[in-house]
């Protein structure tokens, strides 16, 4: 009867020796590379900064590079902001409401945009095949589904609607993941889906419309997500922050003009099958930061009520 | 029959049901494959070495965060037993800490360890310690009044008192607790590791979701309710062995 | 011990802790950690009686319907099981494998069945807490006494008497047990039932707020998470005591020799 209870005594305090003992974050010997944590999700848009570990542009500037996917931005800004993670990826509209909160975040690089063509981006706003609906402002009084209220989704939506003559307001929202969209939308429990790849491939292969392209309603050129950092390793140590841009620059412009090396590097972060990525629009990535995009962003969100006050961009903005 | 014969077709009934449900329509069969797709799913995923990489890293937070969890739990439950004015001044603070959903732990944990095991394991031992010191607690509580004014008679001292009476009295308590903490640990490990982002199963089984991979997503969830009953047998077996001389008291207590 | 020796009793550790709680966090510019004095400027601001109708109401009644068809659930299939060894090692693993199934892979899957609304929040939290009260029951069936067993079957009590006056009144410790523990997690499952496709709920407002980086007022969510809890807890321990009042008079009486 004891030797069980000595075992397991023994047992839990090897292991929290062992978990105590595998601490990170030490900091390396002068000349040595530096290592960092960027916080992604494992999504297309991510591509260019596993195509640019994988080619060495992090390496090559002595960056020891460590990806670690997380859930959303709610979860990488307070990991970067605390210094979990050096550098995180998060989309524009988090961005902006966490500044306006007062969160010491600073803009490092741009993440990736919309492609900017009507009907060929990497998201579309879907109905049902048979759906009454044909057009964006018939959206007014239904529902519409999106990954997270108050962001993003809903900012380019209720453009999209407006741009076709419907009162933005007047377009109710429900939060659904993703990967739930398609499945609600042909059950007929919401009565259209904004997605993004693959999720889009997936619902032009179920039969689904797509009525608008909202990232390209919203404004030209749009900038859906971007890099960042804390303002905190901003003035620590700005040289690791020159590095890691311009390692950034160097994986954007590669990804936008090697795209079947990006279809083939998503096989290596995502479960997407070869056949869907062969399928899938790519987003756009052009290695500077749109301002003007950023601002346009900025001003429909304050119009929508997401933002209570004019975003200050110069602060937050390379 | 033998127990464990029908244990297994009680399993190939479920996996039977599984297979007939999305053909015949009471699932749509594109997001809830049947089982021979999920099977196939499941192969493909032993193929990949980062499958075996995740479900190394569940089951090292499992035990890792159970074995703390229990330890834990043993020592502050036996402390609060052995002296009653703790427990009457711990009391409310315990009520109001025990259901706190772990999941709101998670943006403090996310901050504290970023996406790394150590935050699921936290999140583990955080659920499944409450488990454990609660039976505990009714294990030292409960111990019989006739042994305890044997030993008082007899002058045993504490130490003795505790190895002698206690112990053997709250065992069966203790056993259940761990029972029942190791299921709860399996479930936030998984589920922590889905939520937070840390390496395992749980992460595999987003990331599968993510890219719309319907089958893979099934086939890694098959393998965490494969891990819930190994973790049933394997406690079972230990309840077995540690209990065996006290199968009379076993029928009156808790499960 | 008299009454007010016991209030202070109770009430010391917790004042005690939410006042180091106060000073230490009092000059904190971390956003994630204000100032204690913040979150429980934003509890009163933000829980108000019109907030507290539109998203706390809900999620109760929510939680009490999921609760109650566990309950229900959990009891008479625990009562079918338990009875009878053949048919518990038939089902036992498959029900540590359906239970093994984290809630959040399994909201999606109930979502395809039952769409959006409140029905699939109800039959997620079910869904969870239903394992303790089965296993429970289980057990406790399992665990009854022989010698009254014997008794009603000399006597010919069988079917809805036996099961009310010998199974359910044997069990009935260890099925109040299995719904404490029902307790604890329904409440984490009202919140993440409410992470998907929920328009309003307590969890749901919590996860906003989150979202939109208003920290002190998530904070403030999660310290009324906790005093519902210990609110149910509560009502809990009043229900409990009062149907078990035969249970805790035996053990007693027991104990006064």
């Amino acid at each position: 009867m004891r030797r069980p209870l000595v075992a397991l005594f023994t047992a839990a305090a090897l292991l929290t020796a062992t978990a105590c003992s595998s601490s990170g974050g030490e900091k390396p010997a002068a000349g040595q590379p530096d290592n960092v944590n960027a916080g992604v999700i494992a999504i297309v848009d991510v591509a260019p900064i596993y195509l640019g570990k994988q080619q060495g542009f992090f390496s090559k500037r002595n960056i020891n590079l460590t990806l670690t996917t997380a859930q959303g931005g709610a979860a990488i800004v307070p990991a970067v902001v605390s210094g979990q993670y050096q550098f995180g990826f998060s989309n524009s509209i988090s961005l902006l409401l966490a500044a306006e909160k007062g969160l010491p975040l600073k803009v490092v690089c741009n993440g990736n945009n919309s492609t900017g063509k009507d009907g060929e981006d990497f998201a579309g706003l879907f109905v049902k095949a048979d759906s009454p609906i044909k057009s964006p402002k018939d959206l007014v009084g239904k529902t519409v589904a999106a990954n997270t209220l108050k962001n993003i989704v809903e900012v380019s939506v209720r453009a999209s609607v407006k741009k076709d003559g419907g009162d933005p307001a007047g377009v109710k929202f429900a939060e659904l993941p993703f990967p739930d969209q398609l499945p609600a939308l042909q059950a007929g429990r919401v009565d259209a889906i904004f997605v993004v790849e693959p999720f889009q491939a997936a619902a032009v292969a179920a039969g689904a419309k797509k009525i608008a392209s909202s990232y390209v309603d919203a404004g030209p050129n749009l900038t859906v997500a971007m890099y960042f950092t804390s303002q905190q390793l901003e003035s620590s140590n700005p040289d690791l922050v020159k590095r890691f841009t311009e390692a950034m620059k160097e994986s954007l412009a590669y990804a936008d003009s090697h795209p079947d090396d990006v279809r083939a590097v998503l096989g290596t972060y995502t479960q997407i099958s070869a056949d869907v990525r062969a399928k899938l629009t790519l987003p756009k990535w052009p290695a500077e930061v749109d301002t003007a995009s950023v601002q346009t962003l900025a001003d429909l969100a304050q119009s929508y009520g997401l933002l209570t006050k004019p975003a200050n961009l110069t602060d937050l903005l390379p | 029959m033998n127990r464990t014969v029908l244990g297994l077709l009680g399993l190939v009934t479920f996996g039977g049901l599984l297979e007939v449900a999305p053909r015949v329509g009471l699932v749509p069969a594109q997001y809830a494959p049947p089982s021979s797709r999920i099977a196939a799913a499941l192969a493909e995923q032993a193929r990949q070495p980062q499958f075996w990489a995740a479900l190394g890293d569940t089951v090292q937070t499992w035990l890792t965060g159970l074995a703390i969890a229990v330890a834990a739990g043993l020592a502050v439950g036996v402390l609060l037993g052995a002296v009653p004015m703790l427990w009457s001044v711990t009391a409310t603070t315990v009520e109001f800490l025990r259901p706190i959903p772990s999941v709101a732990l998670i943006p403090l944990v996310v901050v504290l360890y970023g996406s790394t095991i150590r935050a699921t394991v936290v999140l583990v031992v955080y659920a499944a310690f409450w488990q454990v010191l609660l039976q505990v607690l009714h294990g030292v509580a409960d111990v019989d009044p006739v042994a305890r004014d044997t030993a008082r008679v007899y002058r045993l001292g504490r130490w003795a008192r505790l190895r002698y009476l206690v112990w053997p009295s709250a065992l069966p308590y203790v056993v259940t607790g761990v029972r029942l903490a190791a299921s709860v640990a399996l479930i936030l490990a998984v589920t922590g590791s889905l939520i937070v982002g840390s390496p395992g199963l749980g992460k595999e089984i987003e990331v599968a979701r993510q890219s719309g991979a319907a089958p893979a997503v099934y086939a890694l969830v098959v393998v965490t309710g494969l891990l819930g009953v190994v973790a049933n047998v394997a406690t079972r077996a230990i309840e077995r062995r540690v209990l065996a001389w006290h199968t009379a008291v076993r029928t009156e207590v808790g499960a | 011990m008299t009454f007010v020796r016991r209030i202070i009793l109770a009430v010391a550790l917790p004042i005690t802790l939410l006042g180091l709680w106060w000073f230490a966090s009092e000059g904190s510019t971390n956003y994630l950690w204000p100032p204690l004095s913040r979150i429980l400027t934003a509890f009163g601001d933000t829980w108000t009686a019109e907030r507290l109708r539109a998203d706390v109401v809900p999620s109760l009644t929510r939680l009490a319907a999921g609760y109650g068809l566990a309950v229900i659930a959990g009891i008479a299939l625990g009562v079918l099981i338990g009875g009878a060894p053949r048919v518990r090692a038939f089902t036992e693993p498959v029900l540590e494998f359906m239970r093994a199934i984290p809630p959040p892979v399994l909201v999606p899957i109930i979502m395809l069945v039952l769409g959006l609304g409140d029905t699939m929040k109800i039959v997620v939290i079910a869904s969870g807490c239903v394992w303790p009260i089965l296993l429970n029951t289980v057990e406790g069936v399992r665990g009854r006494d022989e010698v009254l067993d014997d008794t009603c079957r000399t006597y010919g009590i069988r079917g809805g008497l036996r099961v009310r006056h010998l199974v359910l009144r044997a069990a009935s410790p260890q099925i109040l047990t299995g719904a404490r523990q029902a307790l604890s997690i329904a409440i984490i499952l009202m919140v993440i039932s409410e992470l998907f496709a929920a328009e309003n709920g307590l969890g749901f407002t919590v996860m906003q707020f989150s979202r939109g980086f208003q920290i002190p007022e998530m904070w403030s969510g999660v310290f009324l998470l906790g005093l519902i809890g210990v609110a149910l807890a509560a009502v809990y321990r009043l229900v409990e005591a009062w149907l078990l009042r035969w249970y805790h008079g035996q053990r007693l009486s027991r104990r006064e020799w």
